[in-house]
């Protein structure tokens, strides 16, 4: 049942690396936020997926306006001379590691449990 | 358990993939080419490798010159002796031959005594400028010096004495101090010249200047290409 996600993150890796626009030096700095954004949602969907509240909807809508959020905030801390950049990146950075956080918890449960009840 | 969460999470997975390998081939073509990552080293070997054939052309600028000196003075029939001398003259005059005569040289250095001494104070005030330098050459010229050099450097028309950071460019050559400045003319008129003037200025702010009178200066030539690309002489009925 994970086949059709990992299938369709390699296809992504696949297009990402035939596709050869250059993109200006100025703008890689929103391109990461669009990745940590892009990896935040991977990691939060399959956490809700875990547990069982999954909603397509809140999911690719999250993905988007995160993403441009972040780039537009990034953009506006450029033209205020504040490095919002870093708050962005820090912000996805930390969802980052809770979403695994909770992923792990959730998987450990599950081995646990399926354990558990082999045993009964 | 229904399984409404794959295509959305599919659609997700396409694109962090396609940011990801994105991101990852931008990185990895940045390194290669923004010299900040690379700490300008390949500026420097720029620089360096430039600069050593700025030297090269230099050797075949001079062997071209001597094989060109060598057919010039060759014994010719007719008026052409005549024409031999004016070229002559305007060589010398245009400083593409080294010359020899009477003249002074001075040499001036950093204050580095004045600045171990005062540590705290700004560093600008004890390091010669190129300020100096371009002062010192004007004075020589004010007292009719023939022939200037500044660290071997022949003075032309077209030279010029330039800050460029801590370094400064003397027919785009860099030199650095000690400065050794020749220059061909009657010892005394520009030795009371320069006394009077920058030499005395920088005396009294301690730094280490000489100056001392030769029979004989050697000023070597300019050494670098010297064309005329824009200019051209007007024509008399044009005046």
């Amino acid at each position: 049942m994970w086949v059709l996600p990992v299938f369709g993150l390699l296809i992504g890796i696949v297009l990402g690396s035939t596709l050869t626009f250059q993109i200006p030096l100025i703008y890689v700095k929103y391109m990461s936020i669009a990745v940590l954004a892009s990896l935040d949602s991977v990691f939060g969907g399959i956490r809700s997926v875990l547990e069982e509240r999954f909603d397509g909807t809140v999911l690719l809508s999250g993905f988007f306006t995160n993403a441009l959020l972040a780039a537009l905030l990034a953009y506006l801390g450029d033209r205020l001379g504040v490095d919002l950049y870093y708050a962005a990146v820090f912000a996805f950075g930390v969802r980052l590691f809770q979403n695994l956080a909770a992923i792990r918890h959730k998987l450990l449960l599950q081995y646990r449990s399926k354990k558990n009840r082999q045993l009964r | 358990m229904s399984r409404k969460w794959l295509v959305p999470i599919t659609i997700v997975c396409i694109i962090s993939g396609f940011f990801l390998s994105f991101q990852l081939k931008v990185q990895a073509n940045n390194n290669n080419t923004n010299p900040l990552s690379q700490k300008n080293t390949n500026l420097v070997m720029l620089i360096n490798d430039l600069e050593e054939e700025i030297k090269n052309q230099e050797n075949i600028i001079e062997q071209i010159r001597n094989d060109l000196s060598n057919l010039e003075n060759r014994p010719l029939p007719g008026n052409l002796p005549e024409l031999q001398g004016q070229l002559k003259d305007a060589r010398i005059i245009a400083g593409l031959t080294s010359v020899i005569g009477k003249g002074i040289v001075i040499t001036i250095d950093d204050n580095s005594d004045g600045l171990k001494n005062n540590p705290q104070d700004d560093p600008n005030k004890y390091i010669i400028h190129y300020a100096h330098i371009l002062s010192i050459v004007s004075e020589l010229k004010v007292g009719n010096a023939e022939a200037i050099s500044v660290n071997g450097q022949r003075l032309i028309t077209n030279s010029e004495i330039r800050c460029v950071g801590n370094v400064i460019l003397i027919n785009t050559t860099r030199i650095a101090p000690p400065f050794t400045i020749s220059a061909i003319g009657s010892p005394k008129h520009l030795a009371e010249i320069v006394t009077n003037g920058e030499l005395d200025i920088m005396k009294s702010t301690n730094y280490p200047v000489t100056l001392e009178e030769f029979d004989e200066v050697i000023i070597p030539a300019y050494k670098s290409d010297l064309q005329f690309r824009y200019a051209k002489p007007v024509k008399e009925e044009d005046e």
